[in-house]
């Protein structure tokens, strides 16, 4: 080893410096940290242990005898109770399929905005958008009234339809991005070794623009689990209830007096999929904010 | 346009790639498609997407705009009254007391949620250990979602036995029996704290990764100046982080005024019409009075309005070079 040792004394004291300052912020993010831990995660599991205690425990004061009697009592209630089992599963079908189709979509206009060029391309993406502009919020009577003339009100596939629109701009901005950062000598070697559009697309292209793909599909899946006046608008038929839905109309007491123990269940079961997919999944959240946020 | 040119501009492109010369980077290239991209190729895949577009917002947006001019009760034979709904907003008491607690609201939550998530990223951005856990901890309330979190909330707002007057009554700031939900300022303060818990994450997510390209150096000779922490943050971080705070504060006000699903669930715009928000006014105008004319009007209004707000926000907070 031909380097000279750096000098002790000038490293010493950079780091003593270092560990002097370390220990305050140390304990500044220790502090910062258990706080936080507090504030966010109690209330969850708080929430969390709620649907394991029965009505009459929750609506009353509490008391030391009862409190921590717990069962699955709720959640055996809300399958036959109602329609919220049902309900779930409306959500389940909703939320993928708004997801696979908003993949799809959004991929295959990602891919025509961020690798072609064509006539109008710059007003068909900035049309795409500006849509972005519009709540949908704002439109959701005259969207009503045209759902209902082409028979998808009161219809699951309706709702598919409606999520998948809503969350197709984003998708579309993600995956062009995605399509975008795809290297053009890559695709012209697929070309030059004989693969169409297709081919390049598929085996070539694909695995760079996954992330962008999964990233899309866990957004809209998010999106349209937690939708709420949407699905309450559009829905009308009680088993076509997705689950925000159900539950509400079980805090209104259409079902008869309310259970506030169902309602705990149900609202854990509506939990426990975004925690577990955002868990799973995270980098692909983080990665779709910032490429629209950072790169916007 | 310049067909022949852009076919001259494909031929180049054969000979240059069976010559394995070292190929123009496709991009550089001014004009429709190319050989191995076909414009036509391109319109096909961007079809679809904008056919939703077309078919579920714009269609929908001139819908309206026609709906707005006639007197519509959903169900029913209905009539052109010209511009009347719109005259009628401006003396529609509850559409204008929905639009001011609206306002209220939003200038109530945009400030913390802002404050919050810039601390959150400030403990997160550094990567120490448990960081990461943390940015999760932090983000989970939004990615529950609100319709969930204010099911989960309207539990623990009972008078009584929910936890948020169990815990008042045990700090002894209350006698736990107050009834939040039926009180108008009441719910409204307990609908903030929930939305500045449940969407400062997205704040915090928004700002971490700029203020990470931030580099550390500037920082440390700050520090060696003297500069305090606040004075860092002041005069090194916030200028830097112009864009994500700007697209934060956009996607925050624009977010709450568009408010509705946490209303409804927890209050249903009550008492009365205390706690109703724009959007809940247009709900209930269009789906329980059943005048569909006059509630397509304050959706148009409503649009111009949200369009404005982003505009507005967009030019105030531009990169000022």
């Amino acid at each position: 080893m031909t380097t000279a040792a750096p000098s002790t004394g000038d490293l010493g004291a950079r780091w003593s410096r270092n560990r002097r300052e370390s220990s305050a912020k140390r304990v500044l993010y220790l502090v910062a940290a258990v706080i936080s831990v507090i504030v966010f995660v109690v209330p969850l599991l708080w929430a969390f242990m709620r649907s394991f205690q029965p009505n009459a425990v929750i609506t009353a004061p509490p008391d030391a005898s009862t409190f921590f009697h717990l069962s699955f009592g709720n959640f055996r209630g809300i399958t036959t109770f109602g329609t919220i089992g049902r309900a779930v599963g409306n959500s389940l079908i909703v939320s993928v399929g708004a997801a696979a189709l908003t993949t799809v979509v959004a991929t295959a206009a990602g891919y025509g905005f961020g690798s072609f060029r064509f006539r109008g391309a710059t007003v068909a993406f900035g049309l795409i958008l500006v849509t972005m502009m519009v709540p949908f919020q704002a439109i959701i009577t005259p969207l009503f009234m045209e759902l209902n003339a082409m028979r998808l009100t009161n219809n699951l596939l309706g709702l598919v339809l409606f999520y998948t629109t809503v969350n197709l701009p984003f998708g579309v901005f993600v995956m062009r991005t995605a399509f975008s950062g795809v290297p053009s000598d890559l695709e012209e070697a697929a070309n030059v070794d004989g693969a169409g559009t297709m081919r390049t697309l598929v085996s070539v292209v694909r695995p760079l623009v996954v992330p962008g793909m999964a990233t899309t599909a866990l957004y809209a899946f998010l999106a349209s689990w937690t939708e709420f006046l949407g699905a309450l608008t559009f829905l009308t038929d009680q088993n076509l209830y997705t689950l925000p839905v159900a539950l509400l109309n079980l805090q209104q007491g259409a079902y008869g007096s309310i259970n506030f123990g169902y309602l705990s269940a149900g609202a854990v079961v509506a939990m426990i999929p975004c925690v577990v997919l955002f868990l799973a999944l995270q980098r692909y959240y983080v990665a779709g904010l910032a490429s629209g946020a950072v790169k916007g | 346009m310049a067909l022949s040119g852009s076919q001259a501009r494909t031929e180049r492109t054969t000979e240059e790639v069976t010559d394995h010369r070292p190929a123009r980077p496709r991009r550089r290239w001014a004009g429709e498609g190319s050989l191995t991209h076909p414009a036509t190729t391109g319109v096909a895949l961007v079809s679809p997407a904008l056919a939703f577009v077309a078919v579920f917002v714009l269609v929908p947006l001139a819908f309206a705009i026609y709906i707005s001019l006639t007197n519509w009760p959903l169900i029913g034979s209905y009539h052109f009254v010209g511009l009347s709904n719109y005259a009628n907003i401006v003396h529609d008491d509850r559409f204008l007391r929905a639009v001011l607690y609206t306002i209220i609201y939003t200038a109530i939550v945009t400030l913390p949620i802002l404050v919050v998530g810039y601390l959150m990223a400030v403990v997160v951005r550094a990567n120490r250990r448990g960081s990461g856990l943390l940015r999760t901890v932090f983000f989970l309330p939004y990615v529950i979602g609100l319709s969930t979190l204010s099911f989960m909330l309207v539990l623990e707002a009972q008078p009584g036995s929910g936890a948020v007057n169990l815990v008042l009554k045990a700090l002894g700031i209350t006698d736990g029996t107050t009834a939040w939900l039926v009180n108008g300022p009441l719910a409204t303060g307990l609908i903030c704290v929930l939305v500045v818990w449940a969407v400062s994450g997205l704040t915090m997510l928004l700002l971490v990764s700029g203020m990470q390209g931030i580099s550390r150096d500037v920082y440390e000779s700050a520090e060696v100046d003297g500069a305090s922490w606040w004075s860092r943050e002041l005069h090194i971080t916030i200028p830097m982080l112009r864009r994500p705070i700007a697209m934060s504060l956009i996607i925050s006000v624009i977010g709450s005024f568009l408010a509705f699903t946490q209303f409804f669930i927890l209050t249903q715009g009550g008492p009365g019409s205390q706690t109703t928000t724009v959007v809940m006014n247009i709900y209930q105008r269009a789906f329980v009075q059943l005048q569909v004319g006059a509630a397509t009007a304050e959706s148009v209004v409503l649009v111009v309005v949200v369009g404005l707000i982003s505009a507005a926000q967009f030019w105030l907070l531009r990169e000022k070079d």
